[in-house]
This record gives structure tokens, C-alpha cells and sequence, in this order.
């Protein structure tokens, strides 16, 4: 390979303590790229022969359960909005596929430490942590760290482990909820970059791997510095003039709330109502004047998203560091409808230091607090009234709660659906999952191929499986590629299943696979996005060939949630998520999800049961998957 | 060619909306303590208006081309028409080029607030004002 890759991935058995390293493989980059596609291979390559010989799938929690960290042809490269990386294992939260998409420096790091990625399998006897510096590995004891939130483990490890010289690493860490299988724990790094969705953290603390720290001195191969020089300045044009980046710089995701509120796109009280004036307490502009003060980034990108906060009175005072995404403002604010920034921000940085998904940890909140009010939940669940919506402190409250696994904290951080199961009686009608995986801030009553979407997504109700979310309702317009430039009416699900097919294809190679960001890299034509690959990696791709990666990583995905055990009943939306809202922008109207699946399902090729069919598997090259799915 | 032929048409109408909005107190005082002055440049037909939130009071001025506007809008009448009845949406007429915005874009997003409000205003308003034949439903 020419340029992009390191070559080499990482082996951990933790249950061994070997490690061992494998070339990656020149046809593997070629038909998989990198990030999701190449995790999701090497995932049902770790797998397959057990399967194949009758084994059931490993569970989640099991040493068996693989983990994937893969970086992409362009993590580490010095362009905007190319430092990201992915996670991929069986989820501990939904029993299905589950990945996630992490920005930072981590990705670009292990890249100059010689590794495209690293596949940790087995478990330790007793708390580990991996160190790789320049090629050397070792797996360390990370008993004198275990017990500590992120934050502190990311701190005392960078000063730990940092070289004779000075030079400083990077972590990436579970903290106490990864520790106590919170299913849906996350991974983090820099204090401020997640792995966030679908509950990897917890598949660590099962493992009982506490960290990976990793620090390197090269840099990424690039096969055609020139041809990128050239499209780095046509790239810079193009960023200087483009709205949305500008937004983004100066606002960060919470730029979408402003917009959302007017297009019915955010969610309040649980799903249940499409209007809340209280929204206006959440603006970006109220964000910037009561919490911001700077911003942080991801490596190499000047687009600079990340918010950085600080809460200077009242009883949150004190919080300082990472600031809440729009998720989260969402999930803690509208969904909740609590007006009390500081205390999203103390939410937030709660979730970060016990080591959440803020997504699902609010989702899951706000579940409880319509669980509350119906009287599903009790007296016997809490300390004295029961929480009401809009009520700060207990929101703040639940959130340690289930950090801790204390009182209904240990129920809650089974996440909603699980919760429900327990609760019975009407408490599944108030979900807003799909497949277990507690649905993002972004209403599909307002851009009906979202629901599509979600139902669909291997991972369940996910916004960035594929690139629906910004494409449909108008964030990102991709003009050379014609399935994605279409006429849209947003309210409307005809001609969605076509769109969701593309935006799966170029999605998953283009946010899944290179990795491009799917905010800061909204700006590029699909001819740039396919040229900065080719210039890096020497392989002079066509679009046409990388759409075939990203469909070929598509139904991998699909074809291993449908191995846990997906069907075509799990693709489908919570009934809360589908029912038309008496107000606000989308008031009555509701996705057709009949027809938009009918349509999919033969645009995709996939049988009644909801598995993909035969031919269609084995066009693509996963006859492997074929047979396991089939025989 | 557009739903509307005449620019001294489409200029009254909307500039009579603008005007409208500027006696409603709860848009009037999000758009002065915008400080913003916004220049809609519309096409097919071509009219200019101005809405001058610098002052102590929101001022609309029609045709004017000559004040250095701090924010400026280039659309086409009908893009302008159904976007007050919440029909378009902001985010794809941009990143499509139905609309074009020139100015700094932190202090055009504070301006979203005092949108949402007016979309309510803007059918009754044409009612009320012998331009019901432009109602959308």
C-alpha cells in the first residue's frame, strides 16, 4: 500500500496477555477502505468459523466478543475533518451489531504509533491497560487506576506514561460505569471525544481493559502530496464562504437546535409534544452567553466544533471543560423540558466522568420522568416526591444514580428498553428505541426518511448510520452524485427508500469507512471526497467503486445484527415515535413506514424475514455471511 | 417566471409584512437588540428592502441599495413568499443556493427566534391586506 495505511494491525488476547501483529491486507483496504467497513470484517472474521460450526454468537459481555479499534485511510492525515476513527463490537445495550464513530487524537496517534488498528479479544483476570509507544506494546496493570472516572484515569495516565523526553500521549478510557457494565457505558479521550453509542464502554469493563494509552512519533504515508497540496487549497476556498462551517465554528452542533425548533426536528417532553416555548431558553445564543468560553478541536481540523464550558454559579458552579454537543443539550433540556443550562452542563460532565452515552442516559432519563408522572416508577424508587419534568436536580440526580448503579440508578442504567421490559404494564409505550438503541435528537416527523432511517440502521435509531440525517433535511448537499441530489419535501415518504439507499452507500463509505467527519466535511463534493482518498492512499478510486465499498460495509453491518438476531420486526419504530403530534411544525403528519420498508426492502434485496438475500450477499463478495446467514 | 410579475406588487406586500412585524413588541425587541441591518435583495421580480434594527426603533426601508447592510439575503420572490409561510427550509435553501446570506453568521442565527413567531403572522396578514390569492395552504 502507498500511502493512507500504516499496515499493521494490532492483536490483544487479554486473556493470554499476548499480543501479536497482522499485516492489513491490500485487497482488505480495497473492498473494506478503513473505520467500520475494516472493523466489520475483521469482526466477522474473528467470529465466522465458530458460527459456521454451530456456536451461537457471543454475548456481548463474554470474553468471546471481539472488539475492534480502526482507523481510516485519512485519521492522522493534516486536512480538516479527517481525525476520526471507529469502535465496532457486539452491543452490550441492543444484543446487535454496534459501532461507533469517535473523533479526537486518538485515531491519529495510533497511526503514527505504527497501527491502522488493534483487535482486543479474551478478557483479563485482573484490571489492564495497554500501552503502545512506537511499536512496543504492553498490557500493564491498571489495578492502581481502576475505580477512577475518566477524567482522572486520562490525566494520571498522560503524566504516567509519558516518555523520558516529555512527550505526552494519548488515553482512551472507560471510567466507573464502563467498570460497572452500565450497558450503555461509553469510551473516552481527551475528556471530551466519545465512543459513545451502543455501550462499547461496557464490552471493556467486561474485559476488564481500563485504558489504552498510546503515543507515536510517525506520520501517515501520503502517496500524492502534490495533488493534495492542490486540494487543500481548493478545499480552503471552499471552507473560507460555506454558512454551515462558519456555524459550526461559531456555534459547534448547537447551531442545529435554532433551526431544528423551526422545522419540528427537536424533540420535547419525551416525544410527546411538537411544541415547547421553553426551547428558546436552549438557543445557541443563550448557550454562548451563560456557558462558552472557547473552543477545542479534533487533530489537524480547523473547523474547531467542540465546545468548551464553564459554570460560574449557582449549584452547578465549578463545571469547566467539555460542553455539552446538541444531543445532549437535547436529550438533558428539551427532551426533559428543563430550561436550566448549567445544570445540562453539570449532566454532561457527569456522563463524561462516570463514562456515559449522554444520548441514552438522557433518553433514558426522560423515559423515567414520564414513568414518574404515570406512576410506573414509585415512592419506593425515589427519596421523596417524584421527580416532575423540568425539575434540574433530579435530572442531575439520576444521572450520578446510574453512573453508580444506586437505587432506580441500577434499574435505569439497564437503558429504557430493558427498564420497560421490567417495569410491564404501559411503560414500553413510552420508548423511543429501535433496537434497544434509545433514538437521537432529531424528530422523523419532520423529515420522514429519518424514520426509515432509524428503522433500518444495523445499529438501531441511529442519525449517523448513513448520511439521511444531514442530506434529507438540508444540511449537507452532495450535487455530483445524483441519488442524493434530489427534490425533497421532507413531510412526505415518497421516493425516502431510494434516498435512504443512497445516503446508506455513500455514507457508510464516507463517514463509516474514510472516515470524513459528517459535520466538518459537509462542504465536499463527492469528487473531492473521492480524490483526497486517492490522493493518500495512491489507489486512483472512482466514486462508482466506493459506493460498492460503502454498500458491500452496509449489508456486512445488517447481515451481523441479523446474525444476533435481528429481524424485519425489529425495524421498525416505537409507536411514541410514529404518532402524530397535535402541534408544532409537523403537527398530524406521521412517516408511512409501510411504505417506505416495502419499497426498501426490494431496493435492498432483502427477504420477508428481513436477511438479505442470497444473491444479492454473494454479488458483493460476502459469500462467507451468505452461508452463515442461509445454511 | 415567479407567482408575482410586478415588483411594486411583491415590494408593498412584503415590505407591508416587514413593517407589520415591527409593531409586534415580542419580534420588534429581538430584532433591535439584534442591532442588525439586513438587506433582502429578492429576484423575479427584483425589489430591495431594508430592515434597520440599528436604531431605537425597527426601520423598514423600501429600495434602498445604498445602506451598508451588516447582513445581506439574496433570494427569489417566491423562495421569499413561501419561506414566510414556513415552507422552506432554511437549512437546504442554503446549502442549495436558493438563498445566499452574506454577513456574519452568528448574529444572522440570532435572528431565528424572531422568525418563528412571524410565520403565524404571515397568512392572516395577507388576508387582511387584499392578498389572499397568495395564501398557501
Amino acid at each position: 500500500m502507498r500511502g493512507g495505511y500504516a499496515g499493521r494491525v494490532l492483536h490483544i488476547d487479554l486473556t493470554t496477555g499476548h499480543h501479536s501483529e497482522a499485516p492489513l491486507a491490500p485487497h482488505m483496504a480495497r473492498e473494506y477502505l478503513g473505520g467500520g467497513g475494516v472493523g466489520a470484517r475483521l469482526y466477522l472474521d474473528l467470529i465466522g468459523e465458530a458460527l459456521a460450526k454451530g456456536a451461537s454468537p457471543p454475548d456481548a459481555l463474554s470474553p468471546e466478543n471481539p472488539v475492534v479499534i480502526m482507523t481510516g485511510p485519512l485519521t492522522g492525515v493534516k486536512m480538516d475533518a479527517v481525525a476520526r476513527w471507529t469502535m465496532s463490537s457486539r452491543s452490550p445495550l441492543t444484543g446487535f451489531w454496534g459501532d461507533t464513530n469517535v473523533g479526537g487524537h486518538f485515531g491519529a496517534e495510533l497511526k503514527s504509533a505504527g497501527y491502522d488498528g488493534i483487535v482486543i479479544t479474551g478478557a483479563a483476570a485482573t484490571p489492564a491497560l495497554l500501552d503502545i509507544q512506537d511499536g512496543a506494546v504492553e498490557i500493564r496493570d491498571a489495578t492502581p487506576y481502576w475505580g477512577t472516572d475518566v477524567y482522572e484515569v486520562t490525566d494520571r495516565l498522560t503524566e504516567d506514561l509519558r516518555s523520558p523526553e516529555g512527550k505526552r500521549g494519548h488515553v482512551l478510557a472507560i471510567g466507573p460505569a464502563g467498570e460497572k457494565l452500565v450497558r450503555f457505558a461509553a469510551v473516552g479521550t481527551r475528556k471530551r471525544h466519545w465512543a459513545g453509542r451502543t455501550g462499547l464502554g461496557a464490552v471493556w469493563g467486561a474485559k476488564n481493559l481500563k485504558a489504552i494509552h498510546v503515543r507515536g512519533s510517525g506520520t501517515v504515508p501520503i502517496a500524492f502530496p502534490k495533488r493534495l497540496q492542490t486540494l487543500r487549497k481548493e478545499l480552503k476556498a471552499l471552507y473560507a464562504e460555506d454558512m454551515l462551517i462558519e456555524a459550526l465554528r461559531a456555534f459547534g452542533t448547537i447551531a442545529s437546535i435554532d433551526l431544528g425548533a423551526l422545522t419540528g426536528d427537536v424533540p420535547y417532553q419525551n416525544w410527546r409534544t411538537g411544541f415547547w416555548a421553553g426551547v428558546d431558553d436552549l438557543s445557541s445564543v443563550a448557550y454562548q452567553e451563560q456557558l462558552l468560553t472557547g473552543n477545542a478541536t479534533c487533530y489537524a481540523c480547523g473547523v474547531r466544533c467542540k465546545r468548551e464550558v464553564e459554570v460560574k454559579e449557582g449549584p452547578y458552579a465549578g463545571v469547566k471543560g467539555a460542553g455539552p454537543e446538541y444531543e445532549t443539550l437535547c436529550v438533558f433540556g428539551s427532551l426533559c423540558l428543563n430550561t436550566d443550562l448549567p445544570s445540562i452542563a453539570k449532566a454532561n460532565d457527569l456522563c463524561n466522568r462516570y463514562g456515559m452515552d449522554t444520548m441514552s442516559c438522557g433518553a433514558t432519563i426522560a423515559f423515567a420522568l414520564e414513568c414518574f408522572e404515570t406512576g410506573l416508577l414509585g415512592l419506593d424508587h425515589w427519596h421523596g416526591p417524584a421527580p416532575q419534568w423540568g425539575d434540574a436536580a433530579a435530572i442531575v440526580e439520576l444521572v450520578e444514580l446510574i453512573g453508580r448503579r444506586e437505587g432506580v440508578g441500577d434499574l435505569l442504567a439497564e437503558g429504557s428498553a430493558a427498564a420497560a421490559a421490567r417495569l410491564g404494564g404501559a411503560a414500553p409505550a413510552l420508548l423511543s428505541t429501535v433496537k434497544g438503541l434509545e433514538a437521537p435528537m432529531h424528530d422523523a416527523r419532520g423529515a420522514h426518511g429519518l424514520a426509515l432511517a432509524y428503522a433500518v440502521s444495523p445499529r438501531g435509531a441511529c442519525h449517523n448510520a448513513s448520511l439521511q440525517y444531514p442530506i434529507e433535511p438540508g444540511g449537507m448537499f452532495v450535487a455530483d452524485v445524483p441519488e442524493l441530489a434530489v427534490e425533497l419535501e421532507e413531510q412526505s415518504s415518497e421516493g425516502k427508500a431510494a434516498l435512504n439507499v443512497a445516503t446508506q452507500d455513500y455514507g457508510t463509505f464516507f463517514a463509516g469507512c474514510a472516515v470524513f467527519c459528517n459535520l466538518g466535511a459537509r462542504p465536499l463534493s463527492a469528487a473531492q471526497a473521492v480524490e483526497m482518498v486517492s490522493c493518500v492512499t495512491g489507489v486512483d478510486h472512482t466514486l462508482d467503486e466506493l459506493m460498492t465499498v460503502g454498500r458491500r460495509v452496509w449489508y456486512l453491518k445488517r447481515g451481523l445484527s441479523n446474525l444476533f438476531g435481528a429481524r424485519a420486526e425489529h425495524d421498525r419504530l416505537p409507536p411514541r415515535l410514529m404518532a402524530a403530534l397535535d402541534d408544532g411544525p409537523t403537527a398530524g403528519g406521521a412517516p408511512d413506514m409501510d411504505l417506505m420498508l416495502r419499497e426498501f426492502y426490494e431496493l435492498r434485496d432483502i427477504d420477508p424475514e428481513g436477511l438479505p438475500r442470497r444473491k444479492v450477499l454473494e454479488g458483493l463478495g460476502l459469500d462467507d455471511l451468505a452461508d452463515l446467514l442461509h445454511s | 417566471m415567479g407567482s408575482f410579475t410586478s415588483s411594486e406588487q411583491f415590494e408593498t406586500m412584503l415590505g407591508g409584512f416587514f413593517e407589520h412585524l415591527t409593531v409586534v413588541p415580542s419580534i420588534a425587541e429581538k430584532l433591535l437588540a439584534s442591532k442588525l441591518i439586513i438587506r433582502f435583495k429578492y429576484t423575479d421580480p427584483d425589489v430591495a428592502l431594508v430592515v434597520d434594527c440599528s436604531g431605537d426603533a425597527v426601520e423598514i426601508r423600501r429600495g434602498d441599495t445604498e445602506t451598508k447592510a451588516t447582513v445581506e439575503m439574496f433570494m427569489t420572490a417566491d423562495v421569499a413568499h413561501r419561506f414566510w409561510f414556513g415552507k422552506v427550509n432554511l437549512m437546504m435553501a442554503l446549502t442549495r443556493k436558493q438563498m445566499v446570506a452574506k454577513g456574519p453568521v452568528p448574529r444572522i442565527l440570532e435572528l431565528l427566534p424572531a422568525i418563528k413567531p412571524a410565520y403565524q403572522l404571515y397568512p392572516t396578514y395577507l388576508r387582511e391586506n387584499g392578498y389572499a390569492q397568495y395564501v398557501i395552504d
